[in-house]
């Protein structure tokens, strides 16, 4: 029989909700510090035999992996005239380690002005300079700086493992120490791109990788508890697969076994907290969970982590506190501003070049010409942009849709194309910043509920006329890479695909404006931290892992030096 | 059908239509094409195993196919001519089949399942022989790739493992279905 946690056991030093990317090093960075740690994750600990399938069936079309979030619908419409629909998302996953399971890697550092966008544009007038129409449209600074998280930058790439050159890009903040690791290999697909963008005056370089391009252990003064990993093989399966060699950054094989190593560290799966409580005085206690029998179970702690994803991040918050407003939320402000990045993809076909993009890694070059404000918006209509990067990739049952428009979908014709441009296909996509805007905001739908009876996370979310006049920009560079690269046909467009998600808890000076502080710490309750992308002013074009995980270190050394407090 | 196999979720009649229809779709040529790669071994398993409920769109949707073929040609779809097949097929796409409003429905999902019968791991039935990916190229689960191989033809029998595996080993120990 397994053994069973108690109704009400023993109080700890911290909990944390969520043993992902977040929970993950918290979970390392505080068990070293002494701290009694539980980590409550919804889902189960994977092994090789869940995750290591290369079977594209299973993995892509299939998607076994959504099938792990079955138990975790979102409910989603466009506008709050409309009806909220039900759906199954993998983003956030539901294991330990969480999304970095099945992430492709893409782990940039964000820019110095990503933090200040509100003095940039407003301010410093660069939106009316734009000629940029800001209604409805809610810009905020960060209360940090680059320079306040740059050693957390490096304590997250030189730990966890990323590969990169940290002199390749001319807009990236200044470092204090390159990568850990050389760029991985780069593939035929990023050498049409770099020849491309280098004819094109831009400036392509590799995109710093969370996979490792050769076996790696962390150094000294590093954590040198982390165990060593292989590097990467190249088969090219990274979005949506487990990695097989464990290349790939996941806290999964990184922090949490040192977390486990500390003696500190209770790591309870199948735990689905619903609740942050709170005492009298309006301090957090700890949190109430269902475990895998459905049996309530009251943690307490002295300080309460929440390391979710967004959904969870601002429905937590809303399900928990004594008034309508639920807690943390004297500011109004929890659930508002979240953001989603677009999708802008184009393909390209090549007669006199052979792609093979079914080779790794699957994120290999990109440029930051037409990122943040690296480039004069002058009457173009919009602020700000998006990196744009070599894409695609993946096994045949991935691709046989990437047809050019004109031609036949089926039949003999079909049939010669594909097989003759499989391998001969590349794309290029961006990930356009996606800015807050206050028709977007996610809060408990007052229909739908999961099946514990708790209402469902909804997010009231579409894109607006900043995003699409960038989408039309940035795609037009695309198509002019991909044709200077030698494609024969080129096509795609903007969809409104919405997908790595942020806000909700943003992070501010104002405890009148924002959910937390720059420490991630609540303004209404001092011994609750909600720490993740939920807490970006301002999502930036780029993907959120590094920053995120920069973040957990820099909340778990504030955390540690004022322990005394909490 | 041109191999004989137990079936699962498809009526006899109904796997003949099915792989006549799919024939067209992705024909074979002077390459193999979906009836080589058994692509109706693939819709029957999909329907038996995962898809049930796309059972009945299946049953309307054939019947379709043969009334229709009837109808307009005097013949069973089976024995129609392939531009006869093509022409109505083309007619289902664009979900102009009188009394059948499935019509489009049902060519997307027959292409889409098609396609993955001729391109997925042959252990879901289809890509016989990985006949899918010889054609294209694609060399399947490789354990990875030593050379980047720019601008070159991937010259590595492909392999399909039905395990996962971590090391090289274990990966060298398995070999492709028969």
């Amino acid at each position: 029989m397994p053994s069973q946690t108690p109704n009400r056991p023993k109080a700890v030093d911290v909990v944390i909700i969520g043993v992902g990317a977040v929970g993950g090093i918290m979970a390392k960075e505080l068990a070293s510090a002494g701290l009694e740690v539980v980590g409550l994750e919804r889902g189960p600990m994977l092994e090789l035999e869940d995750y290591g399938s290369k079977d594209s069936i299973r993995s892509t079309v299939r998607r076994d992996k959504a099938e792990w979030v079955r138990h975790e619908p979102i409910s989603t419409r466009a506008t709050s005239a409309a009806r909220s629909q039900k759906r199954y998302t993998s983003t956030p996953m539901n294991n330990v380690g969480g999304g970095l399971l099945i992430w492709t890697g893409s782990a940039t550092r964000f820019m110095p002005s990503d933090f200040r966008v509100a003095t940039e544009e407003i301010a410093q007038g660069g939106a009316v300079r734009a000629n940029a129409d800001m209604t409805g449209y809610e810009l905020a600074d960060w209360p940090i700086s680059y320079s306040d998280l740059e050693p957390y930058y490096e304590r997250f790439e030189w730990e966890l493992g990323v590969s990169g050159d940290g002199q390749a890009n001319p807009f990236a903040g200044p470092r204090e120490k390159g990568y850990p690791l050389p760029p991985l290999r780069q593939g035929g697909r990023n050498q049409l791109f770099k020849a491309a963008c280098e004819r094109l005056g831009y400036h392509p370089h590799p995109t710093p990788n969370g996979i490792l391009s050769q076996s790696y252990k962390p150094p000294a003064p590093y954590d040198t508890r982390i165990p060593e990993r292989p590097g990467c093989v190249y088969c090219g399966q990274c979005n949506n697969y487990g990695c097989h060699v464990q290349a790939k950054l996941s806290t999964m094989w990184t922090a949490v076994p040192v977390a486990f190593e500390t003696g500190n560290f209770d790591l309870r799966t199948h735990s689905k907290v619903f609740r942050i409580n709170t005492d009298k005085a309006g301090r957090a206690t700890g949190v109430s969970y269902f475990d895998e029998d459905h049996n309530i179970v009251e943690q307490r702690a002295r300080i309460v982590v929440v390391a979710s994803y967004i959904y969870e991040a601002s429905r937590l918050l809303l399900l928990s506190g004594s008034g309508k407003r639920g807690l943390a939320n004297s500011s109004g402000r929890v659930g508002k501003g979240i953001m989603a990045h677009g999708d802008v993809r184009y393909t390209g076909i090549f007669d006199d070049f052979i792609v093979n993009g079914f080779i790794g890694p699957n994120s290999g070059m990109r440029m930051d010409d037409f990122n943040a404000n690296n480039f004069d918006h002058a009457g173009l209509g919009f602020i700000r942009g998006g990196t744009i990067g070599t894409s695609g990739g993946g096994a045949p049952v991935e691709r046989y849709d990437a047809i050019p428009p004109s031609w036949p979908r089926w039949g003999a014709a079909y049939k010669e194309y594909f097989a003759k441009y499989y391998t001969r296909m590349a794309d290029v996509a961006s990930h356009p910043e996606t800015l807050a805007h206050q028709d977007n905001y996610l809060d408990l739908d007052p229909n739908l509920k999961d099946e514990w009876g708790i209402p469902l996370p909804r997010t009231t979310f579409r894109f607006h006329d900043n995003e699409r006049k960038m989408w039309a920009y940035l795609g037009d560079v695309q198509q002019r890479i991909l044709r200077e690269a030698g494609a024969s046909q080129v096509w795609g467009s903007p969809t409104n695909r919405a997908s790595r998600w942020a806000g909700g808890t943003m992070m501010g000076d104002d405890p009148a404006s924002s959910v937390v502080n720059g420490y991630c710490q609540s303004y209404d309750v001092d011994n609750l931290f909600v720490v993740g992308a939920s807490v970006f002013p301002t999502m930036t074009g780029y993907a959120a892992t590094p920053t995120v995980g920069a973040l957990a270190y820099r909340t778990s050394a504030y955390i540690a030096a004022n322990d005394a407090s909490f | 059908m041109s191999s004989q196999v137990a079936l699962g979720a498809l009526t006899p009649r109904q796997a003949n239509l099915v792989e006549a229809a799919a024939a067209r779709i992705f024909p074979t040529t002077d390459t193999p094409g979906a009836t080589e790669a058994g692509v109706v071994v693939y819709v029957d398993r999909a329907l038996a195993d995962v898809y049930p409920e796309l059972r009945a769109l299946y049953a309307s949707g054939t019947r379709a196919l043969a009334g229709e073929a009837k109808r307009r040609f005097g013949v069973d779809f089976l024995r129609a001519a392939p531009d006869q097949q093509d022409a109505l097929l083309a007619d289902f796409e664009a979900g102009k089949i009188d009394g059948y409003s499935r019509a489009g429905e049902f060519f997307e999902t027959l292409r889409t399942h098609t396609m993955e019968g001729v391109l997925g791991e042959p252990v879901y039935g289809g890509n016989r022989d990985l006949v899918g990916w010889k054609l294209v190229g694609f060399p399947g689960h490789q354990f990875g790739y030593d050379d980047p191989y720019i601008n070159t033809v991937v010259d590595v029998p492909p392999k399909a493992v039905a395990r996962p595996y971590a090391t090289r080993e274990e990966w060298d120990a398995q070999s492709n279905p028969e």
